[in-house]
């Protein structure tokens, strides 16, 4: 089917949602709490967009990309003066929320927003509550963190606010955060994040690590992958394989003898 | 005993009827939520103890009934006499044996147990001549006040069921969406939805399984018509759901119960147990092929699981969290299937609708909202209670002739409807048709119909900062506007109540407002600035008062009121001791003064002066 | 028609020109991008150029737990979304080969993507080790 985005026509498919031909596209449109990892979940409110369509009689709305399934012939407008105006107070409300979050004041400056015009939170921290690192947490199978609470004094934390026995150190709530509030430190083989420490493996090699132990232990086991599947680490894998290939070349300079 | 065919129910109804009958008098003891508060369950005791006692020949405690909300709960505990419908008010446990005596064993009425007309100031005997219950329609509260809810056989007199039989004897689904389309019935939770179509829409989607739930979590504040209609007529609401199921094609159904209402959890699971045992519930209905299971699902606490996609994620274990509704519920609703959400008032509409037609519900009430509404009336009126009034009637005959007016002769300042989501309506609306797309017009809503009248002693700043306090602590947090955007609102609120704001605040919050409103994920964000928004509008006055004068017309806001006393007062020394603060000094038959520095407004002087010498300024 | 990339080790005289075209192709805001292909010198004037071998069996999928890696059927090359992936590294571990790869400067995983049908390697080969055939 095809949809039109600010006056163009583009291909869409049944099923997908109006922010993924977006991006397809690459029509910038922000949208903080979006990831294509994880389902969609509309906490921002930035990525939304006017749409209408020629049979409803003239009726527009604004709707969330993120969460709104395409259908033929819709028409999206990405940029109107109200959904600017929109934009702009959700990052000055984000400003007041987290306003030393760099990426925030970064955003916020493209919008026009400098200082906030409300009252900034005491003590704040840069989580801006997408909810993507309990999202892509469940998406990896772990479920070690979660959203807590209601309301304003909503926050991510963990079973009984204790270190989560779930966690395998794997990073992806730190990877995707977009705010990279989640902190983490890697020092010689021990990781520490989320008040636990992992054992990173080592290659038995050269010792260089990547994952952690528990990580590690948990895709041999839920992948049904051999179990000294990451004992090397991806350099000596690559020195391996090319001294493994080289046994099965016959080289040049000895067929050049040959020939001679 | 099992009714497992439609004559069954019939012979089962007529020997219900039968038992009335045979009975002289019924006393009702209105068991009502206003009416537990303020003492029914010892009049009953008492009742209980002097029928022992006495053991009379026709009056046992079998004739004694305990019913669900009567309706006029400011003169409870209301004990009514049938079937002539003597009405005794703020009755005691030491009345109780003069009521036996007097009236049910001699015939004569007990005058000071009557209610009092505040306009003639004259007393009168029977219910029906109350203003209050004279301009009411009662369809979806029929039974209350009327019927035993525990009790499966009062309902079954009362005609309950038979709608049930008609459905399953002689209409199609299609025949019953189409009556229920006819009626015009809109939902009565607040969103006013046409019942019809919705059941039509849930219908139509190709699924194996589709579901039915009943909304029960009435979170409003000062709302309480559903919980006496799932307290008092717990079958009524029962029935509605059948046919409903019926309907749509369903074959389990739910009642999401918030957390805070035990007894209505109580009264319903009874009432399911004892239709489940009569065969007027679960498989094969009456004998028929239809099979349906209503199961009881109990809230958390939140006022956020009363919006319909928060609430099925609660009935599904989940936490109650909004989704973006782009695919409505009766597509995708309870576990990704159709599901049809209606109010428990909808439900309890229902079955006098197929029993009396579509055109019958269409012909009370105006076009467009036709049938009739529960009002929770409350505020400073002289009758609050639970009220149901056609559709079409205007708040001057709501507030004034059915509510008595307002109390200790104050002045009426604003009418609130709609909950939190709603708005305040000023004098000007008093004349304002009761309905639908009036109230939205007029910048309020009907919502699921608390209304709360105020007079000349509130301030509506303060009402403004009430709500928006309300809706910030129960917002769920999921998305930026509603979460942030009414925080900043209500804390900018506070401001404006301690006389700290400016004018550019107002225009701040004005902006702020107009964005919650487009950019929220549900409806608790969309309509949470409704209580600013409604108050700038009609009473902007007030809120510049509280900016440039820093004054407080209502004399509610601490901080830009202080009490004084004048030279009515006479030096009684009553106010002295009742400062918690000590703030102040006088000698005997010496006019009193109050040190403004200590003073923390607290208002105990101003309620023991009995010489109006205390000014609130 | 699936095309392979064909490495031929005993033709590759380890002059890096590949390293170079991999890395340029891949710039992103002018920063090159890591090098997707490695020739590894293993003994005396004897180089393998080492890449990813569009797997049959790829361990690298196996190991992604949010799917942004993916064997395409039609074209036999595995590709690795960057928009899904959320850096955990778990295919880093996995691979045998060692031929997906941490981009520091770019902040992203990496592997051969073939150019997306046209291996700027291969263009670039003097010697033919490389042939996208």
């Amino acid at each position: 089917m095809k949809i039109q985005i600010n006056g163009r026509w583009y291909k869409a498919f049944e099923g997908e949602m109006v922010l993924d031909v977006l991006r397809r596209e690459k029509i910038d449109v922000p949208a903080l709490c979006a990831h294509e990892a994880v389902e969609p979940f509309g906490s921002c409110r930035l990525c939304m967009v006017e749409i209408t369509h020629e049979n409803w009689g003239g009726w527009k709305g604004n709707v969330t990309s993120c969460l709104y399934p395409v259908e033929d012939k819709l028409r999206v407008t990405t940029h109107t003066p109200k959904i600017n105006e929109l934009r702009k107070m959700i990052l000055n409300l984000l400003l007041a929320r987290c306003p030393n979050a760099p990426e925030i004041q970064k955003l916020a400056e493209e919008y026009g927003v400098t200082i906030t015009d409300f009252v900034p939170r005491p003590d704040a921290d840069d989580c801006i509550l997408c909810g993507l690192c309990t999202r892509v947490c469940a998406e990896m199978g772990f479920y070690a963190i979660s959203i807590v609470g209601r309301g304003y004094g909503r926050e991510v934390g963990t079973p009984l606010n204790e270190a989560p026995p779930d966690c395998t150190g794997c990073l992806a709530c730190v990877n995707i955060c977009p705010t990279h509030c989640i902190k983490y430190e890697d020092v010689g083989n021990v990781r520490k994040i989320w008040d636990r420490e992992f054992e990173l493996v080592p290659c038995k090699r050269c010792g260089k690590t990547i994952i952690t132990r528990e990580f590690a232990d948990r895709l041999i086991k839920d992948k049904n992958l051999p179990e000294d599947y990451f004992d090397l680490c991806d350099d000596c894998k690559r020195d391996d394989i090319a001294k493994n290939m080289s046994k099965l070349v016959i080289w040049q300079d000895k067929k050049e003898e040959v020939k001679r | 005993m099992k009714i497992d065919s439609p004559q069954k129910l019939k012979e089962w109804r007529d020997r219900c009827l039968k038992k009335k009958a045979a009975a002289k008098n019924t006393i009702v003891v209105c068991f009502g939520p206003g009416c537990l508060a303020s003492g029914c369950r010892e009049v009953y005791a008492k009742f209980a103890e002097i029928l022992e006692e006495r053991k009379l020949k026709d009056i046992t405690l079998k004739s004694v009934k305990k019913t669900g909300c009567h309706g006029l709960c400011e003169k409870g505990p209301l004990v009514v006499i049938e079937p002539e419908g003597i009405f005794y008010t703020r009755v005691k446990p030491a009345h109780v044996k003069d009521i036996i005596e007097n009236t049910i064993i001699n015939g004569e009425v007990i005058d000071k147990l009557l209610y009092k007309d505040p306009k003639t100031d004259k007393r009168i005997e029977k219910y029906h001549d109350i203003d209050f219950y004279k301009k009411q329609t009662r369809i979806a509260l029929r039974n209350l006040g009327h019927i035993d809810p525990d009790d499966i056989e009062d309902y079954i007199a009362a005609g309950g069921y038979s709608a049930v039989v008609k459905v399953l004897t002689s209409l199609t689904p299609e025949e019953v969406i189409e009556e229920v389309s006819i009626s015009g019935l809109r939902g009565r939770g607040g969103g006013g939805f046409p019942a019809g179509k919705k059941w039509a829409t849930c219908r139509k989607v190709d699924a194996d399984t589709h579901y039915v739930i009943c909304n029960g979590d009435e979170g409003d504040p000062g709302a309480f018509m559903d919980r006496s209609i799932m307290e008092g007529d717990p079958h009524a609401v029962l029935e509605g759901m059948i046919i409903c199921a019926y309907a749509v094609g369903a074959r389990d159904a739910y009642i999401y119960v918030r957390e805070e209402y035990p007894l209505a959890v109580q009264h319903l699971y009874k009432a399911i147990e004892d239709a489940m045992e009569c065969g007027l519930l679960g498989e094969n209905i009456m004998g028929t092929d239809f099979s349906l299971d209503i199961h009881v699902s109990r809230g958390g606490g939140a006022f956020v699981c009363g919006e319909s996609s928060a609430l099925m994620k609660s009935v599904a274990g989940d936490v109650g969290e909004p989704r973006a509704k782009y695919i409505h519920s009766v597509v995708k609703g309870l576990w990704d299937q159709p599901t049809v959400l209606n109010n428990v008032e909808t439900f309890a509409n229902v079955p006098e609708i197929i029993n009396k037609g579509g055109e019958w519900f269409k012909s009370i009430g105006i076009e467009t909202s036709t049938g009739t509404k529960a009002f929770s009336l409350v505020g400073k009126v002289e009758n609050t209670g639970l009220i149901e009034v056609p559709m079409g009637i205007t708040l001057r005959e709501i507030i004034f002739d059915i509510g008595g007016g307002i109390k200790d002769g104050h002045k009426f300042k604003a009418v609130q409807t709609g909950g939190p989501s709603g708005g305040c309506l000023p004098e000007t609306y008093l004349d304002e048709s009761v309905d639908f797309d009036s109230l939205t017009k007029a910048g309020s809503m009907m919502g699921s119909g608390g209304m709360i009248v105020m007079d000349d002693r509130t301030c509506m700043v303060d009402v403004a900062r009430y709500f928006l306090k309300f809706l910030v602590d129960e917002s769920c947090g999921k998305d930026v506007p509603c979460r942030e955007g009414l925080y900043q609102l209500h804390s900018l609120a506070v401001k404006v109540t301690e006389g700290k704001a400016t004018e550019d605040d107002l225009a701040l919050m004005e902006k702020l407002s107009e964005f919650i409103v487009i950019g929220s994920l549900c409806g608790l964000g969309k309509s949470g600035p409704n209580p600013f928004l409604s108050t700038v509008r009609y009473f902007r006055d007030e809120y510049l008062a509280h900016i440039r004068d820093k004054k407080c017309p209502g004399g509610v806001c601490r901080e830009l009121i202080t009490y004084e006393i004048n030279d009515k007062c006479t030096g009684c020394l009553a106010c002295i001791k009742p400062c918690p603060v000590d703030a102040i000094s006088g000698e005997k038959k010496k006019i009193h003064v109050i040190d403004q520095a200590l003073c923390t407004k607290c208002g105990a002087c101003y309620a023991i002066c009995q010489f109006d010498a205390i000014d609130i300024k | 028609m699936i095309k392979r990339l064909l490495v031929t080790p005993s033709l590759c005289i380890g002059c890096r020109t590949c390293e170079l075209a991999c890395s340029l192709t891949h710039q992103e805001n002018g920063k090159p991008g890591r090098s997707r292909i490695y020739p590894l010198e293993v003994g005396k004037e004897q180089f393998v150029p080492v890449v990813c071998l569009q797997c049959d069996d790829p361990a690298c999928v196996k190991s992604c737990p949010v799917g942004a890696l993916a064997l395409e059927e039609s074209t036999g090359y595995i590709r690795l979304s960057y928009e899904k992936c959320i850096k955990c590294r778990a295919c880093v571990a996995a691979c045998p080969f060692g031929c997906s790869l941490v981009d520091e400067d770019q902040d992203k995983i990496v592997k051969c993507d073939l150019c997306e049908g046209n291996p700027a390697c291969a263009r670039f080969c003097p010697t033919k080790a490389l042939v996208y055939k």
